[in-house]
């Protein structure tokens, strides 16, 4: 294929050029010599081989990180076996279903009453494309996964300071905004403001580039007319026939835009781990760490409370109370320890390693974060407002309402993630009766859907810090505190090692439970090699 | 009164980094009036009771419990009731502000309010509140209330 001349030889023509004739090998090649298709700091799979003869693993915790770790170290020929709290595993990977009950601290227990194949994830809920490390999991598990919708352009941005508190359309909102910074700054342009900055052959560009991105007129200007009205939508569709004729629709002012602050929740979608295109397990997250408990069956031992974890120049042991036994009090050794229990409940743990590590446990305070799912007698949010997946922002307290990406169209009930809330407003919310919680997001969530007061049904809530296995939602690292206390974390003492997502920079996000965990055991299984078979 | 201009960075820049860990764009001020400036759509309203049974109910009683019993689980919470270590007024004011072991700061000038995921900043005269009503309530008969100049002295004792 020819290619015409005279045209710049820019990269991606280049690319492109490549890519038609040499074929895609030979593309992502040459895109690495670009600098493009970076490597991922994930090795897919990890491929440990030749544990010492005899050689056990103690691990501690059956979340993501422990279930991982047991995963692959029994595969190098580890004796593993896993202590966890609860009576299921997963540990924040979770889902509740209709049926399932949960007793938070503090003695409050909530019945989710949803019906079959409803969910809501009180954890973790999405997987971008690049936490390679999750989805080499989900493919290893055999667990199908389906698209989670990040950014809905027909989702609300809702401010009860702004329009009356009438939600606005996500697409209207960015529509306008862009519009409206891409008229400025082509007026500036124009009147010679940025001569400084820009060549006048890059002004020319700058134009162009403006009036597409902001869907401008032919004058630069940002206006009702069928250029903004095909981002921000129409008051009436077209169609065919007679009645086809569209409605254009009116731009938000500039000043009712910037007021309003919705511009605020424009960039969620832009940010490296929301963008498109997200993943979740069809059935919910928690799959992931059943499917882990399947596989690793017998290996995990449930309801056992850890309370004194010791190592010595020959092993660790950890001592346990069984929960489901009258709290008996057990001891369990190995040669080596993988601890993934909570920094906010390891700190409360006697554990003989050095003073590094001790005050590296010491120095994270945990996160909170409340989340709340609500049942409603029928899918209204697509039936009445045609909003498939995505998610709603608002200045109240409930800050998301995250619509499911899954069952679209369904004629029988819905659930919503009615609430997920961050820092003080969490914090207060924390305080509230789980019950008080749900009364609370279906009140302001009435703001925003004044079909909840009729279709409501049923809710459950999960405060983090009222959590009986995490007492918190995740690490909070501060700068100063990663800088002093990071890598103090996560080296080995002695025999044991420490991983999760609080000793990794993806903080509340699986894939650093996951790639923790892998680090950790490479680690460790070297030190193991060295160590020889076991006396 | 805005922090420093380092400070101010450092914290900046953390939330910065958690606000993308967790998809969040709006970046909060330390104070009220910074807030205001900076976000009005994701700044958490600030707790302005100064009522010491109003706080504990609003904040403290997430983890200690309303009854003031804490909890337990894998790890836990420690009770208030009848708790000796609030004999000392200044022990309670030093662990609000800054935290101690697993209990976040609720002091400022220890980071609390500064980060997206951070607990709420409570002011002097609210610490000062919350003390006296938790050492005279939950079975606690400790004498001696504090006041608020008492609790921003010993924040910016050396």
């Amino acid at each position: 294929m020819g290619e015409s001349v005279g045209i710049p030889m820019t990269r991606r023509r280049l690319l492109s050029m490549i890519g038609k004739t040499a074929g895609s090998a030979a593309m992502y090649h040459a895109m690495n010599s670009l600098g493009f298709a970076g490597e991922s700091n994930f090795k897919e799979p990890i491929e440990l081989r030749g544990a010492p003869k005899g050689a056990s693993v103690l691990v501690l915790g059956a979340g993501l990180a422990g279930m991982v770790a047991a995963y692959e170290l029994r595969k190098a020929g580890y004796q593993v076996q896993v202590l966890e709290y609860n009576d299921r595993a997963g540990g924040r990977n979770w889902s509740l279903r209709g049926g399932d009950r949960y007793t938070e601290l503090g003695g409050a227990a909530q019945e989710c009453r949803f019906d079959p194949g409803l969910y809501i994830n009180p954890g973790p809920w999405r997987i971008p494309y690049h936490h390679r490390g999750m989805l080499n999991y989900c493919k290893l598990l055999g667990l199908p996964l389906e698209a989670f919708v990040q950014v809905n352009y027909n989702a609300y941005i809702h401010s009860s300071q702004a329009f009356g508190g009438k939600p606005q359309r996500f697409r209207a909102v960015k529509a306008d905004y862009q519009g409206h910074v891409a008229e400025l700054l082509a007026k500036a342009t124009q009147r010679h403001l940025l001569d400084a900055e820009v060549s006048a052959e890059d002004q020319e560009k700058l134009l162009a580039s403006l009036r597409n991105w902001g869907a401008l007129d032919n004058n630069y200007a940002y206006v009702k007319k069928w250029d903004s009205s095909d981002r921000r939508g129409y008051d009436r569709d077209p169609g065919g026939g007679l009645s086809a004729r569209p409605v254009l629709s009116e731009p938000v002012g500039l000043t009712d835009l910037l007021q309003s602050h919705l511009w605020e929740a424009l960039a969620f979608g832009d940010f490296y781990d929301m963008q498109t295109t997200l993943f979740q397990p069809i059935g919910g997250m928690g799959v992931v760490g059943q499917a882990f408990a399947r596989e690793l069956g017998s290996v995990i031992r449930y309801n056992a409370k850890v309370i004194d974890i010791r190592q010595d120049e020959r092993g660790v042991g950890a001592t346990f109370e069984d929960r489901a036994a009258s709290m008996t009090r057990h001891t369990v050794s190995a040669d080596w320890c993988v601890c993934t229990i909570p920094l906010s409940i390891l700190k409360q743990i006697p554990m003989n390693v050095g003073q590094p590590m001790t005050e590296a446990i010491a120095a994270v305070p945990y996160g909170a974060a409340v989340k709340v799912g609500l049942q409603f007698k029928r899918r209204f949010w697509e039936q009445d407002e045609q909003i498939y997946g995505g998610i709603t922002y608002t200045d109240l307290p409930i800050t998301n309402i995250g619509y499911p990406s899954t069952g679209y169209f369904g004629g029988g009930k819905g659930v919503l993630l009615g609430a997920y809330l961050f820092g003080p407003n969490a914090t207060e919310f924390t305080a509230l009766a789980p019950q008080e919680r749900v009364k609370k997001a279906v009140e302001y969530g009435s703001q925003i859907h004044p079909q909840y007061r009729e279709e409501y049904e049923n809710g459950v809530s999960v405060a983090w810090h009222r959590s009986p296995f995490t007492l918190g939602c995740f690490g909070m690292w501060s700068d100063e505190a990663r800088a002093r206390h990071y890598d103090d974390l996560c080296r080995i003492d002695g025999r044991i090692v420490l991983a999760g997502e609080h000793a990794s920079y993806l903080a509340a996000w699986q894939e650093g439970a996951v790639t923790s965990a892998l680090d950790a055991i490479d680690r460790l299984h070297r030190r193991a090699v060295a160590a020889g078979a076991p006396v | 009164m805005r922090p420093p201009t380092a400070a101010r960075k450092r914290t900046v820049r953390a939330r910065a980094m958690i606000a993308v860990v967790l998809g969040l764009f709006a970046v909060y001020g330390v104070q009220a009036p910074v807030r205001a400036q900076t976000s009005r759509m994701f700044f958490s309203r600030q707790l302005t009771t100064t009522n010491g049974a109003e706080i504990y109910q609003h904040i403290c009683q997430g983890c200690h419990m309303p009854d003031g019993q804490g909890a337990e689980g894998a790890g836990r919470y420690p009770a208030l009731a009848k708790n000796p270590d609030l004999k000392s007024s200044t022990f309670m004011a030093l662990t609000i502000l800054g935290g101690r072991s697993n209990m976040p700061a609720f002091g400022a000038k220890h980071g609390a309010g500064a980060m997206f995921f951070s607990p709420p900043a409570l002011t002097y005269e609210q610490v000062a509140a919350v003390i006296n009503y938790v050492r005279t309530h939950f079975g606690n008969h400790y004498t001696g209330p504090v006041t608020p100049a008492q609790v921003e002295a010993l924040d910016n004792a050396p």
